[in-house]
Order: C-alpha cells, then structure tokens, then sequence
C-alpha cells in the first residue's frame, strides 16, 4: 500500500487540472495537435508529391476520380496538383510560420518590457517613446508595402544559410522557397513585438512595487535574478493567453497577406496563397475555396478556444488582471481591426 | 489644456515627419519603378529607347536628384530652383543630383580593366530644377503623380475618384454596427450567462476569430453564387455598379447604375463589415459594462430605487462608454482609409483596394501618399479621442 504523498500539486499541474476541464478548449488543442503531427509527417501521409503538375487533371472535383483515374480526396487545382497534399504541406508553412513569429516576438517583447518596466528612467521612457511612435503606424499597410517590397528583391537580401536551411527542413521547402518565409517572419517579428513589450511592461510596472520583490532587493538579491524569479512569473498568465491570441492574429494576418499576394508565394504552399489561387476560379469551381478556407477557419476557431480555456485555467488570483489583460487584448485587437485590414 | 494642445500638436508633427522619413525610405528601396519596365522591353526590336529617352523619363520622375533633395521636394516641394532673395538668386550652381554619373577607368596589376562609377560627368544644378514641374509637397496636399496606374494622373484625382465609395461603406456600415453591437452589448452584459448572452458571446467568439476573407468568400458562395444557381434573389458579388442590366428572381430588371442596382451591389461588403464590427463592439461593450455593473455606485443608484433602465443606461452605460472611445480613434482613419481585404474580395472600387492594387503594381508614390493620409488621420484621430476623454471623465487630467 502507498502512503498518499502530501507534496502539493504544482501551478502547471492545477491549471492543466482546471483546463482539462474546459471540453471545448481540450477538443480543439487535440484538433491542432493532430493538424499539426499530420503536417510534420506530410512526406508518408500526402498521396502525391506536393507540386506535381498534370493539366489533364485540373479542377477534379473533390471525392471525384480525375481525368486519368487517379482520385483526390480535396480535389485538383487549376495546375492539377493535389489539394489534400498542398493542404498537408501548407499547415506546416502556416502553422510554422505563425509559431516562430509569435515565439520569437513575444521573447523579445518580453525582456524589452520587462527591462524598461522593471528599472524604469530613461530606459523605459525610450523604449514607451519607440513603441507609441511605431503603434501610429497602420500596421497592415506597413506590413503590405514591407513584404511586396521584400519579395521583390528577395535575391538580393543576404539571409545567412544556417537560417533558412533549418526553416526549409522544419517546413519540409527548399532553401530558396525558405528565404522568403524567413523574410516574411522577419517582418512580421520586427512589427509584432511592440504590442508584448507594452503590455509587459505594465505589468511589470505593478509587480515590482509588491513587498516581496522589495525584501527579495533587501536580502541582497540581484536585479537579474528579481526580475526572472520573481517578477517574470508573476507576470506570466496574461503573457500566455497574449501569446495563443497572437498566434492565430499571427496565422490570420499571414493568410490574409498571401492571400493578397504578398506573402509567401506559390509553389510554396500556404493556406492563404491556396485560397487565393482558388478565390479567381470560384465562379467555376464553387467548391474551391472552401478547401483551403476550412483549415484557416478551424485553427483559427481553435487557438482562440485554447486561449480562452486557459483563460479559465489560470490562477484565479490574478483573475483581475487577467480581465484587464483581455479587455487590452480586445482593444489592441478592435483597435488593429480599425485600421485598414479589415 | 492649451499647453497639453500645443505639446500634442509638436508630437503629432514629429511623428509625421518621421513617418514620411520612414515611408520615403520605403520608396527609396523599393524595387521596380519607371525605368525598369522600360529596360526589359526596349530589347524587343523597334522601340529602342535612347540614352535620351532615359534622361527624360530620369528627369519626370526625379531620379537623377539626390536622395535629401527629392526627399524635401517630395514633402514640401523645396528647392524648386535657385533661392532667390531680394532679387538675387543664389546656390544657382550648386548641385542637386547628378543626371549622368561619369565612369573611370581601373587598371588593375594582373592587365584587366574594369569601368566604375566615379564623380559625374553632367550634373543637375538648382538653375535646372527652374523649369521642371514640381509638386507643392505632400505636407500642402499635393501628392504629386501617379507612375502606374493612371500614368502621370494627379494622385489627388484618384483618390477623389475612389473616395465617395470607401465613405460610403465604410460610413454606413460603422454606423449600423455601432447602432447594433452597443445595445446587444448592454443586453447580454445585464443578463449575463442567460441563454441570449451565452448564444451572443459565441456568435461574437466566432465572428471576431473568422478572418474577414473567408467570411467575404463564403457569402459570395453562399448568396451570389448559390443562390443566383438555385433561382433565387442573388447579390452581384463585385464592383460597386454593374456595367449592363441584368435579371434578379423577386425583383426584375435592374438597371445599370440605378440606386437598386448600387443598393444591391452594396449589400454584401457592408454585411460582412457590420458583422465582423459587431463582433468586435458586443464583446468590448459587454466586458466593459461587467466591471461597471458590479461597482459601489451602481448599488448605490439601485438602493435609491431607480428605475433598472434607469441605472443601466443612464449610470453603468456612461462610464462603460468610456474605453469605447478609444476604440474610435481608428474609425476617422478607418472612414478614409477602407478596408483592403474586404474591398478585395468584392472588388469594391474604394481606397482599400487602391492601396493593395498601387503596392501590387509598384506605383509606390500613390501607396506613400495613402499611407501619408491614414497616419494623419490615424494621429488627428488619437488627439480628439484624448480631448473628448478629458472631457468625458473629468478625473483625467490632460497635461
């Protein structure tokens, strides 16, 4: 017999407890997860090789048996290559894309705001001056001009190789096609940090009065391990739920720009490129753009429940600052959306 | 207030000015341009063009100047020539940019030469900048020309001409989901976790995680397309006129360029705009009136025996209000500036959609201009949102 162990459980372990609980939030991790390892094992899963051009085959109706035989579970495109395929390949471009843009950008947002919030002086009035200079720009346009621009003269900007060979295998693209995603990432870094780094540091900017961050100084405690042991943690709850919102403004943001034709370009498949493809042949082919839209739709739908299930999960304690954190990212959100993207 | 007024006015200028920079350096590293279409087809037999030719076309579109200057002559149309004074003219001769760059020839030890770029062999004075039609600066309202889209076209006249409709939608369909999302809003916050409110903030959940392209393209499936093959009342998916008549089931002929004909056209972009706004509105509302409805002064209007209606819309609504007026600090860019994915989607011919279209086809002096006019507004837009704060809620102080 096991004597029941009176070691508490850890704060992962109580709100992993608590977000188990959430049904829908958990059914839509599992949705992603599952896209997800579906689009890192895409070389055994796709029935076709990703750009396998047969004009005969073109526009097959999804669930229909092409020209020669062959069947497409999602249909053929205007190049006959296979839907489901570029379907597979494509979550690993978008996904990917929007998980390093957000992870990157929220680690420097994070140690920008939390050095200018945590020492305050010139420092922060610096870093709140650039941020409320580059918050007047409108960001989409911004971001439109900067990749049309980007793309354009993709060759001739200097990427070093290690970069965009360990894009192109994690994305399973050649390393030219990987130059642009990391071009693209870039731009999206360079303007995405600003909004995690204000919001961190407001947070930091109420943490560090608190009394234990002051006795931990007294004790003799050094600035560095203050602001990553005590600081920081407290600050984390609302940096997670701002980190899933971004990834699907993130995932959303990157399709709308391929969509538009400046992101990442065809034959690099991404879900947003797809539907634009699909969009010039919708009065033909109805069925087309459902096919890539339904995955934007359904990742997009599932990081916000996520987000909003962890949401839940997170310690009740900082419950307040949380809602304030929401209502932040709402206004942020609403207030992105009122600039011209929409 | 006056001080607070004059700071804001010099920030705003500044920032301005600093975009401009920033948005001209964008120009400058800009591929493409007018010459380089030019290159690639003057390869192709008859139509050779001469070194002439480029001179000129270098000349029209100031790129034999040197970068400060078309810079200030490209924001408020200086130096356009010899500064005179008195009647004096000076710096006649000194240069400004250099039209044809001179070469030197390197010799190097191994026996081979190469030809570089060294000094200028003719260069452009500010005598010579006297005769050349020049813009009075973008910072005075004059946006100069259009390179591609309309070729030598004021860009003035085409944003005249695209403005009505980007208005048009984007004014009508703020309006409606303002009018809309703030009472379901109220509603679903004073009824919280009812079934209305639970159904709201779903509907609300999902409509502000659609992206606004897939909402666009399912209606075009759902009410042009499919219901135009099932014969019934359709929408024309694109363009904001038709060219010729056409039939819909219901209501007959319509007219090219009626009002029914506009109405129709209009229906679907500002559907999908109210919808996405309401989402976005609702949510901000119904949050904004949960932290109000539960504060001391709340209960202390309903102990005195007000009237429900009375304390909600008149006590909670008010100061709930307040956040929400931040939020219109983008509508005035939003009003000007379009939406460029919706406009893309129906081929609406408004503002948005020239942006997406003068990036697309590398006329980056309109896109530079449209993005000049939404940092205004977009600046002018955050000034009067902290004016109206301050005096909304007198324990702002501005200063």
């Amino acid at each position: 017999m096991t004597t029941p162990t009176a070691r508490p459980a850890s704060q992962g372990q109580l709100i992993w407890r608590r977000f188990r609980k959430h049904t829908v939030a958990m059914v839509c991790l599992g949705i992603l997860i599952a896209i997800y390892v579906a689009s890192m094992l895409a070389p055994w899963i796709a029935p076709y090789p990703r750009d396998a051009i047969s004009l005969g085959n073109a526009y097959t109706t999804p669930f229909q048996h092409a020209a020669d035989g062959s069947y497409h579970f999602f249909g053929t495109d205007h190049l006959g290559r296979d839907l489901f395929t570029r379907l597979i390949y494509a979550a690993r471009v978008s996904l990917t894309t929007a998980l390093i843009v957000v992870t990157i950008s929220t680690l420097i947002g994070i140690v920008i705001g939390l050095v200018a919030g945590y020492f305050g002086g010139w420092i922060d009035n610096l870093v709140t001056r650039f941020i409320e200079f580059i918050s007047t720009f409108p960001t989409f346009t911004l971001l439109l001009i900067a990749s049309a621009i980007v793309i354009q003269s993709s060759e001739a900007i200097p990427i070093p190789g290690f970069v965009s060979f360990t894009i192109g295998a994690i994305m399973a693209i050649s390393e030219r096609e990987a130059n642009q995603v990391v071009l693209i990432i870039t731009i999206f870094i360079i303007l995405g940090w600003t909004g995690v780094a204000r919001f961190v540091r407001g947070m930091v900017l109420s943490i560090r009065e608190q009394q234990y961050v002051e006795s931990s100084r007294a004790l003799g405690a050094s600035h560095l391990y203050n602001m990553f042991i005590h600081v920081l943690p407290n600050a984390l709850p609302p940096i997670i739920i701002a980190y899933t919102l971004g990834l699907s403004g993130t995932l959303v943001a990157e399709s709308g720009l391929s969509f538009l034709g400046f992101g990442i370009q065809d034959p690099t498949p991404s879900w947003g490129n797809m539907l634009s493809f699909a969009n010039s042949y919708m009065f033909s082919y109805p069925w087309m753009p459902l096919v890539p839209a339904l995955p934007i739709l359904v990742c997009s739908l599932a990081i916000n429940y996520i987000g909003d299930g962890l949401r839940d999960a997170l310690d009740p304690r900082v419950q307040t600052e949380i809602r304030r954190a929401q209502r932040d990212a709402q206004l942020a959100a609403i207030r992105e959306r009122s600039k011209p993207q929409s | 207030m006056a001080t607070f007024l004059t700071r804001r006015i010099i920030q705003m200028f500044v920032v301005l000015i600093a975009s401009a920079l920033v948005s001209f350096g964008l120009l400058y590293i800009a591929p493409g341009g007018p010459l380089s279409g030019l290159r690639q087809s003057q390869n192709s037999g008859r139509n050779k063009i001469s070194n002439e030719d480029i001179l000129r076309i270098k000349e029209r579109f100031e790129l034999d100047l040197y970068l400060p200057y078309r810079f200030s002559r490209w924001l408020i149309g200086f130096p356009s020539g010899p500064i005179t004074i008195a009647g004096q003219s000076f710096f006649g001769n000194t240069m400004a940019g250099c039209a044809i760059p001179g070469q030197a020839r390197l010799r190097y030890p191994d026996g081979h030469t190469e030809i570089i770029e060294d000094g200028c062999q003719k260069a452009v004075t500010f005598a010579d900048l006297t005769g050349r039609r020049s813009s009075r600066g973008i910072l005075f309202g004059d946006f100069g020309l259009s390179q591609v889209i309309l070729r030598d076209r004021p860009i003035a006249s085409l944003i005249a001409s695209r403005l009505p409709y980007t208005l048009q939608l984007m004014g009508i369909s703020s309006l409606i989901a303002l009018l809309i999302g703030v009472p379901l809003g109220v509603y679903s916050a004073v009824r919280q976790y009812s079934r209305f409110d639970y159904t709201m903030t779903t509907i609300s959940f999902v409509g502000s995680s659609i992206p606004t392209f897939v909402i666009g393209i399912i209606c075009i499936l759902i009410f042009a397309i499919a219901a135009k093959e099932a014969g019934l009342l359709y929408l024309p998916p694109g363009n904001a006129v038709a060219n010729s008549d056409y039939v819909v089931p219901f209501i007959g002929n319509v007219v090219a360029e009626s009002s029914l004909d506009r109405f129709l056209h209009f229906v679907m972009p500002c559907t999908v705009l109210v919808f996405v706004n309401i989402a976005g509105y609702s949510r901000f509302i119904r949050s904004g009136m949960l932290e109000v409805l539960r504060l001391d002064y709340v209960r202390t209007a309903r102990a005195k025996g007000l009237q429900e209606r009375t304390v909600v819309l008149k006590h909670a609504l008010r100061n709930a209000m307040l956040p929400f007026i931040t939020i219109m600090a983008g509508v005035l860019a939003e009003l000007f500036g379009g939406a460029a994915i919706t406009e893309s989607i129906f081929n609406w011919p408004g503002l948005g959609r020239l942006l997406v279209d003068s990036i697309g086809r590398n006329d980056y002096s309109v896109a530079m201009a449209l993005t000049m006019v939404s940092i205004f507004l977009l600046l002018i837009g955050y000034l009067i949102t902290d004016i109206l704060y301050s005096i909304l809620d007198p324990r702002i102080r501005l200063s």
